[in-house]
C-alpha cells in the first residue's frame, strides 16, 4: 500500500493515458459486437439453437427418470436347470460348490448334507461318510420350511420338488426382482430361496417364525403370533 | 477463521450415522444431546464475548503484580466493579503475560485506563471460538430447554482451557485445529500405489444412499442396484457419493483403492429411512455376488433384531469381509451401535488428525452380556474420522465428519491391501487380526475408547503378506493393573468376597469359519498368584471366525489380607476345520497373560452395592429415557451400567474412596452384610418375593437402602407411545423412567410410597444448582423421617393437556409450581436423628433409607450432575451423619402435616395390559406372576496349574514394531505430502475399463449448458421484442402524424 501510495503521483498522468485508450477501443469491440448480435437472423439462429436444446435435454432427463433399479455391468448367464445326471455325476473329475457358511454341516451342489470332517478336497460331500444325506427334509415341516439351512438346500434340490421350484421361478421373474436375477441354476436357486429374506420378518426385527425360518417354497413361513 | 460453514441434514430414522461437517475441537460443547436426534447442524463460528477482555502484558508477571497493575490503572480511572478471571489450572503458579479480565460497567473508561497503562501491551476483546456439531432438535430447543447443555461448564471453550491438559490424562497437548488433508497420503496408501497395489480385482460393496452414475470420480462402478423401491440409483444426499469416494475415488480426492470394483447398494432412501427386509434382501444379493468386503456406514442400538444380526454373522461365514462404524453417539459410554459392535464385524471408531479421540465417536463396552456378564471390547481400532476429505455429490470435494467416514477409510484400506495379499489370506479373521495386531496404541484413551489403536495400513499390509492361519484373542493379555488401557479394571484392585470382576475376551479364528475351545487351563504364577481363582466359561462354537472367553476373577479366602500383585496366564486351545479336504482338525494353543491386583477387604461402609439385574432397557422392549423432554432419543439403551452411562457417577465414589460392586444376580445371591448399602439407581424391573425378604432382613441387619427412583404415570405411559416406523408398530412404554409400583412394593415395609406426578424443574438444594428432569415425588413417608421439597412445576400435567412447558427450564415465575417433597431420609427402626457426636455402638443396628426421585442427574451428560447429593446420601445412609447441606433443607417438622402430609396425589398403578412380563427376568413370560428364584450358581473356577514363571515385564502388551516402508520395496515418498493422482503416476497400469468408458458427461456441465440456454432465449426474446416493438410504436406515431 505505501509503496503504490508514493509511486502514484509520478505515474499517474501516464496510467491515466493508456487506460483511456484501452477504453475506447473496448468500446468499438463492443458496439460492433453488440449490433452483430442484434441482427434477426442471427438472433433467430441462437434462439432456434437454445430451444432445441433446452427441449433434447429436457427430454433426456425424463427418459433417464425411468430408470431401471438395476446397473450391472456384469454379463448375465441363462438359467439353467441341471439335470439328473448332473446330480449324479460323482466321478473324481467333478468339482463341486458347496455351502461355506455352515457350523456344522455343509450341503454340495448334488443335494448331499454333511459334516465339516467329511467334506472332500474337491469340495464335495463325501457320500459314503455316516452322516451324509442325500435330498434330506430333516427339520422341514410341510409348508417347505426348514429349522436347519443345509437341510432346506437338501431337500430343495430334489428332483421332485423340481414344479414347485418352476413355479418359485416365475413368480419371482414376474416380481422382477435383482436378486433372482442373476441366478444361473438351481442350486443358485435353492441356496438364495433358503436364506432368511424380507419375507422371513414380521415388524421389521423379528422372525415370523423364529425356528422354522429357512423357506424354499412359495408360502411364507406361519407367524407364530396369530396376528 | 472467518468462514463458517453450515450443512444440514435431517435425520429420520435411527438407523443412520451422520456427523457432518468438518474437524472441530474436543473441548466444545454439543448442544442438546449427541445421541441421534432430529437435524444435524455443523458450525463454526467466532464471538466476542462482550463483557470480557483480554490483558496482553509487556512482560511475564506474577498474579499479585498484575493485579496490582490492573487495580492501579482502573482506580485512576474510576471504575471499581471488575474481576480478574482466575485459571484454576498448574500454570497459575508461574508469571503469566496475560489476564483476562471481566467489565460491569464503565467499560469504555476501564478499557482506556488499561491501554494507558505503561505495563500494558494491548487489551484486546474476548473471543469465544466455536466449532461444534450441533444437533438441533425440531422443538428447536433453548438454552434452557435443552437438557444437555454441554459436557464441561461454560469456561472449558475460552482461549486458556485449550491449554489445559485433558482431565483423562492426555501428555500431549496439541494444536487442535486441523488441514483436512489427503487421508491417503496420511495412511501411506501411496506406497502401496507405487507397488501396483491399487485394489484391483478386489469387490467392495457400499451399502448406502446410492450413487449417482457418472460421477467425475469413479471409474469401475461395477452395479448398481436398489433395495429401497424408489426406483432410482442415484444419491440425493451425499453420505454414499462421500462413501463411495474415500474408498476408491481416483480424481481430487483420493480413495484408497481406485481400481478396486465397486458395487453399489442403495438401501436408504432420500429421507434415510431403511427397514431390515431391505438389508436382509440385499445381503442375500452380496453373498450370491460374493463380494469380498462390505462397508456399512450405519448402526443402531437395537442389537437384539435377529434376522439383521443372523444375516451379519451369515455374512461372515460366507467370508465377506465387514467393517462398520461404531456409532456417532459419543462421549457418553454404552453407546455402541450394531452391528459394529459384532463380533465377527469389524468396529471403527473415529480420531482426529490430532490423533485424539473423536468427541462423537461411540464407546463404553457392548452391552449384550449385561447384566449376568460383563462386556466385550469395542470398537476394534480406530482411524481418521474427523475433517476427512471425500467425494461430494456435485462432483467436487468436500470435508465431512462422523464415524461414517472412519469406516470406510478402514473398507478402503483393506480394499487396497486385500489386492497386494495372497487370496486365501483374505478371511474376515486374518483380515481382523491384521488391523489389529499392527494397529499403533494411542496414549491416553482408554480400550474402550480406542480398541486396538489407530489404524497401520503398512504393517497390516505386512503382515497380511506374511500370514499363516491363526487364532488370536481381543485383548491379547489381561492387565487389570494397567491405567489407563485397561480402564475401568485399573480403578478398582481386587478382594476376597467381591462380586467377580469379568473379563470377556474376543476370540478371533483365523484357522477356519468354525471351530471351538478345546481346553482351557489357569497357570499361577507362584507364589502369588494361587489367591486368584479364574472362573472361564466361552461360547460353544467359534462361528463365524470368532467366539468369546469370559474370565471371571476372584480372590480366595486365603488372600483376604494379602495386598499385592498377582500373576498368571490361562492357556486357551482352540480347534478348527482347516480348509476344504483337510481331514485333520487344527489345533493352536493361545497364551493370556494375566495380572491382577489384591488389596485386604475393605471395611463394609466403603462397599456399595449396585443392582444391575433390575436394571431392563433397550432393545428388547420400549423402556423410556428418565427425561421425558428427550423426544429425539426417547429410549432408554445406554445400560444403566456403573462403566457406561453412570461412569461419571462411578469415578466420583471411587475417587471419595467407596467400592462398588455390580449385582448381575438376584438379591437372594448376595450376602448383604459383606456392604453398607445397596444402590437402587433406576431400575425397571419387578422383585422375586425372596428378594423382599430378603431386604428386610438385610436392612434389619445394618445395610442402608439408597433409591434414586424416576417418574411413572400409567396415563402418561399411554400418552408418550409413538409409532415406530423401523418396525412399523406402535411403541407403548413397558414402564416409566423407572418401575414404581415395583419399588412401591418394596418399600412399603417402611411406609415409604411414592407418587404417580411427575414434576420437572430447577431448584438449589444445599447450595447446589440442581435440576429435577422428569421425576417422580414422594406420596408418603412415616413422620420421624426427614423430608426435603422443591419448587417444581407439573410436567405430567403439561405433557397430558399440550401446554407449552415453560421455557425458563422451571425458573422461579415461569409457570405454576408446587412445594414438591423430592428427597426422604429414614432411620428404619425409630428416631431419624443426626448420630455425629454418638459413639458408633449408639448408631441404631438397622439401616437407613435415602430415596430419591429422580435419577437422570447421576446420569453422564445430565445438565446439573448431583453426584454430591449422593455423596450426601451415602454419608447418612453410611455413618448416620446428616450433613449441613441437608439438614438446613430439611422441613421442619411442625411445618408438616401428619403423613399423608404432602401434595394430593395418588399411588402410581400398574399400566393395564402392560407387556412387562415379556422382557423381565423376575416375572414369567405367560404374565403369570414372578416365576421361582433363580438358583444362584456360579461357573465353577478353573483347576489351578501352578508354575514357576519370572515376574512379567512391566507392560504385557505385545509389541508388534511398526514396518518400515522401505521393507516392502517401496521407493521413497514423502507420506505426508498430497499427492495426487500418485497411483497413476506411479507407473499403476490404468484401469481398462476406465479406459473405454465414455468421458462423464457430468451433470454439472449439462445443467449449466440448460441454464445457459435459457439466457440465451430469454436474451433472444427481449431483445427481438424491442426491436419489434419499436417499430409498433414507431408506426402508431405514424400514424397518428399523418
Amino acid at each position: 500500500m505505501l509503496l503504490i501510495y508514493y509511486a502514484c503521483p509520478y505515474n499517474c498522468h501516464l496510467c491515466f493515458m493508456v487506460l483511456n485508450e484501452y477504453f475506447f477501443c473496448c468500446k468499438m469491440w463492443y458496439a460492433a459486437l453488440v449490433r452483430f448480435i442484434r441482427r434477426r437472423l442471427v438472433l433467430g439462429i441462437i434462439f432456434a439453437s437454445s430451444l432445441t436444446y433446452c427441449i433434447v435435454s429436457f427430454l433426456r432427463e425424463g427418459s433417464s427418470r425411468n430408470m431401471m433399479y438395476q446397473e450391472t455391468m456384469i454379463e448375465r448367464k441363462p438359467f439353467v436347470w441341471r439335470t439328473l445326471q448332473e446330480h449324479k455325476d460323482s466321478n473324481d473329475s467333478v468339482i463341486c460348490r458347496n455351502s461355506v457358511q455352515g457350523r456344522l454341516l455343509l450341503v454340495d451342489d448334488r443335494g448331499y448334507v454333511c459334516h465339516r470332517n467329511d467334506l472332500m478336497r474337491n469340495g464335495c460331500c463325501d457320500p459314503l461318510a455316516d452322516f451324509s444325506r442325500r435330498y434330506s427334509c430333516e427339520s422341514c415341516k410341510d409348508n417347505n420350511c426348514c429349522v436347519i439351512y443345509e437341510y432346506c438346500v437338501s431337500c430343495c434340490l430334489d428332483p421332485s420338488k423340481r414344479d414347485l421350484l418352476e413355479l418359485v421361478l416365475s413368480k419371482l421373474s414376474a416380481e422382477e426382482n435383482v436378486l433372482f436375477r442373476t441366478l444361473t441354476d438351481d442350486y443358485e436357486l435353492c441356496l438364495t430361496k433358503c436364506r432368511t429374506s424380507s419375507h422371513s420378518v414380521l415388524h421389521e426385527n423379528s422372525y415370523k417364525d423364529p425356528t422354522h425360518k429357512h423357506c424354499f417354497g412359495h408360502e411364507l413361513p406361519r407367524s407364530r403370533t396369530p396376528d | 477463521m472467518g468462514s463458517t460453514h453450515t450443512y444440514i441434514f435431517v435425520i429420520i430414522t435411527i438407523k443412520a450415522l451422520f456427523v457432518l461437517g468438518g474437524e472441530k475441537f474436543d473441548d466444545v460443547e454439543a448442544s442438546c444431546n449427541a445421541t441421534n436426534s432430529d437435524r444435524v447442524e455443523y458450525e463454526y463460528n467466532t464471538d466476542v464475548v462482550n463483557s470480557e477482555h483480554i490483558i496482553t502484558y509487556k512482560g511475564y508477571f506474577s498474579r499479585s503484580t498484575r493485579e496490582n497493575y490492573v487495580s492501579a490503572a482502573l482506580k485512576n480511572a474510576g471504575v471499581s466493579n471488575w474481576t480478574l478471571l482466575q485459571r484454576n489450572n498448574p500454570a497459575k503458579e508461574y508469571p503469566s503475560d496475560f489476564d483476562v479480565i471481566v467489565l460491569e460497567d464503565g467499560r469504555r473508561r476501564a478499557l482506556e485506563a488499561l491501554r494507558d497503562h505503561p505495563a500494558v501491551r494491548r487489551v484486546t476483546a474476548q473471543r469465544q471460538v466455536q466449532r461444534t456439531i450441533k444437533y438441533v432438535r425440531e422443538d428447536d430447543c433453548g438454552p434452557a430447554g435443552c437438557v444437555y447443555t454441554g459436557w464441561r461448564n461454560h469456561r472449558a471453550r475460552d482461549l486458556n482451557s485449550l491449554r489445559r491438559p485433558r482431565e483423562n490424562g492426555y501428555t500431549s497437548r496439541k494444536l487442535l485445529r486441523t488441514v483436512p488433508r489427503q487421508i491417503t497420503s496420511v495412511l501411506k496408501a501411496d506406497l502401496l500405489w507405487s507397488l501396483g497395489v491399487t485394489g484391483e480385482g478386489i469387490r467392495v460393496a457400499v451399502f448406502d444412499t446410492g450413487l449417482a452414475r457418472h460421477h467425475p470420480h469413479f471409474g469401475r462402478v461395477r452395479e448398481r442396484t436398489d433395495w429401497t423401491g424408489e426406483h432410482t440409483l442415484d444419491d440425493a444426499l451425499g453420505h454414499g457419493t462421500f462413501v463411495a469416494g474415500v474408498i476408491a475415488s481416483r480424481a481430487d480426492c483420493l480413495g484408497f483403492a481406485p481400481d478396486a470394483d465397486l458395487h453399489i447398494f442403495r438401501v436408504f432412501t432420500d429421507n434415510q429411512v431403511s427397514y431390515t427386509s431391505w438389508f436382509l434382501d440385499a445381503f442375500n444379493y452380496a453373498i450370491m455376488r460374493k463380494i469380498d468386503i462390505l462397508n456399512l456406514s450405519i448402526g443402531g442400538p437395537d442389537f437384539m433384531d435377529h434376522p439383521f444380526v443372523d444375516k451379519v454373522w451369515e455374512l461372515s461365514a460366507n467370508k465377506v469381509i465387514i467393517v462398520s462404524a461404531i456409532g456417532n453417539d459419543g462421549p457418553l459410554y454404552g453407546t455402541l451401535n450394531n452391528p459394529a459392535d459384532q463380533m465377527d464385524v469389524i468396529g471403527v471408531g473415529g480420531i482426529g488428525f490430532d490423533d485424539r479421540i473423536a468427541k462423537f465417536s461411540s464407546r463404553g463396552m457392548t452391552t449384550w452380556e449385561l447384566p449376568y456378564g460383563y462386556g466385550r471390547m469395542k470398537p476394534d481400532i480406530v482411524t481418521y474420522g474427523s475433517g476427512v476429505r471425500g467425494s461430494s455429490v456435485t462432483g467436487g470435494c468436500r470435508s465431512l465428519s462422523g464415524t461414517s467416514v472412519a469406516s470406510p477409510v478402514v473398507a478402503g484400506a483393506i480394499a487396497l491391501l486385500a489386492s497386494g495379499v495372497p487370496r486365501q489370506h483374505l478371511t474376515p479373521a486374518a483380515v481382523k487380526q491384521a488391523l489389529c495386531i499392527t494397529a499403533r496404541r494411542l496414549a491416553g484413551p482408554n480400550m474402550f475408547e480406542q480398541g486396538h489403536g489407530k489404524l497401520d495400513l503398512i504393517s497390516a499390509y505386512q503382515f497380511l503378506r506374511e500370514y499363516e492361519p491363526q487364532a488370536s484373542l481381543s485383548p491379547p493379555y489381561i492387565d487389570l493393573t494397567e491405567c489407563q488401557y485397561m480402564w475401568p479394571y485399573c480403578t478398582q484392585p481386587l478382594y476376597f468376597s467381591a462380586q467377580p470382576t469379568i473379563a470377556n475376551v474376543t476370540v478371533i479364528n483365523g484357522l477356519g469359519v468354525s471351530g471351538q475351545v478345546k481346553e482351557v487351563s489357569w497357570h499361577p504364577h507362584l507364589p502369588h498368584g494361587v489367591l486368584l481363582a479364574v472362573a472361564v466359561q466361552h461360547s460353544e462354537f467359534l462361528w463365524p471366525w470368532s467366539g468369546w472367553l469370559a474370565l471371571s476373577f476372584t480372590v480366595l479366602e486365603k488372600g483376604a489380607d494379602f495386598d499385592g500383585v498377582v500373576e498368571g496366564h490361562v492357556n486357551v486351545t482352540i480347534e478348527s476345520h482347516g480348509d476344504i479336504g483337510e481331514k485333520t482338525m487344527r489345533n493352536q494353543t493361545l497364551m493370556l497373560p494375566i495380572r491382577a491386583r489384591v488389596i485386604p477387604v475393605p471395611v463394609r461402609s466403603r462397599r456399595l452395592l449396585w443392582d444391575q439385574f433390575h436394571s431392563l432397557r433397550y432393545p428388547g422392549g420400549y423402556f423410556p429415557r428418565d427425561d421425558l423432554r428427550a423426544k429425539h432419543d426417547p429410549l432408554d439403551w445406554h445400560a444403566d451400567h456403573v462403566h457406561t452411562n453412570f461412569r461419571d457417577m462411578y469415578r466420583r465414589l471411587r475417587e471419595h474412596g467407596f467400592y462398588l460392586e455390580v449385582m448381575g444376580s438376584p438379591l437372594t445371591c448376595i450376602d448383604p452384610s459383606l456392604y453398607g448399602a445397596l444402590l437402587l439407581v433406576d431400575p425397571e424391573d419387578e422383585y422375586f418375593p425372596e428378594e423382599m425378604a430378603a431386604l428386610k432382613k438385610a436392612v434389619d441387619a445394618g445395610m442402608s437402602l439408597v433409591v434414586f427412583a424416576d417418574w411413572y404415570n400409567a396415563s402418561l405411559l399411554r400418552h408418550v407411545k409413538f409409532y415406530d416406523e423401523n418396525t412399523r408398530q406402535w411403541w407403548i412404554p413397558e414402564t416409566g423412567g423407572s418401575n414404581v409400583p415395583a419399588l412401591n412394593d418394596l418399600l412399603s415395609m417402611y411406609q415409604v410410597a411414592l407418587g404417580d406426578r411427575v414434576f420437572e424443574g430447577s431448584f438449589k438444594l444445599g447450595g447446589h444448582p440442581m435440576y429435577y428432569a422428569s421425576g417422580t415425588h414422594i406420596h408418603s413417608f412415616p413422620e420421624h423421617g426427614v423430608l426435603i421439597t422443591a419448587q417444581l412445576t407439573d410436567q405430567g400435567h403439561q405433557i397430558m393437556t399440550g401446554e407449552k412447558p415453560s421455557t425458563g427450564g422451571g425458573t422461579p415465575g415461569s409457570g405454576p409450581t408446587v412445594d414438591v417433597p423430592i428427597l426422604g431420609l429414614l432411620q428404619t427402626d425409630g428416631e431419624t436423628r443426626d448420630y455425629t457426636n454418638d459413639t458408633i455402638d449408639k448408631l441404631p443396628k438397622s439401616g437407613r433409607l435415602v430415596v430419591y426421585g429422580d435419577s437422570s442427574c447421576l446420569e453422564g451428560g445430565a445438565a446439573r450432575p448431583c453426584h454430591w447429593l449422593l455423596l450426601a446420601a451415602l454419608q447418612y445412609a453410611l455413618v448416620g451423619h446428616l450433613p449441613s447441606s441437608l439438614k438446613e433443607a430439611a422441613v421442619p417438622l411442625q411445618n408438616r402435616v401428619r403423613d399423608v402430609h404432602i401434595i394430593p396425589s395418588e399411588l402410581p398403578q400398574r399400566a393395564e395390559g402392560g407387556r412387562l412380563h415379556m422382557y423381565s427376568r423376575v416375572l414369567s413370560s405367560d404374565g403369570s406372576g414372578p416365576r421361582a428364584a433363580p438358583s444362584c450358581d456360579r461357573p465353577e473356577p478353573a483347576p489351578a496349574q501352578p508354575v514357576h514363571a519370572p515376574p512379567a515385564a512391566r507392560t504385557l502388551a505385545p509389541h508388534h514394531p511398526p514396518t518400515d516402508p522401505k521393507s516392502i520395496g517401496a521407493p521413497e515418498i514423502e507420506g505426508t505430502e498430497p499427492a495426487p493422482r500418485a497411483w497413476r503416476g506411479a507407473g499403476a497400469a490404468p484401469s481398462r475399463y476406465y479406459a473405454a468408458a465414455e468421458p462423464p458427461p457430468a451433470s454439472l456441465y449439462s445443467r449449466a449448458g440448460t441454464l445457459l440456454a435459457i439466457a440465451a432465449t430469454v436474451y433472444c426474446l427481449t431483445a427481438l421484442w424491442k426491436r419489434c416493438g419499436r417499430k409498433l410504436r414507431r408506426r402508431r406515431l405514424m400514424s397518428l402524424a399523418t
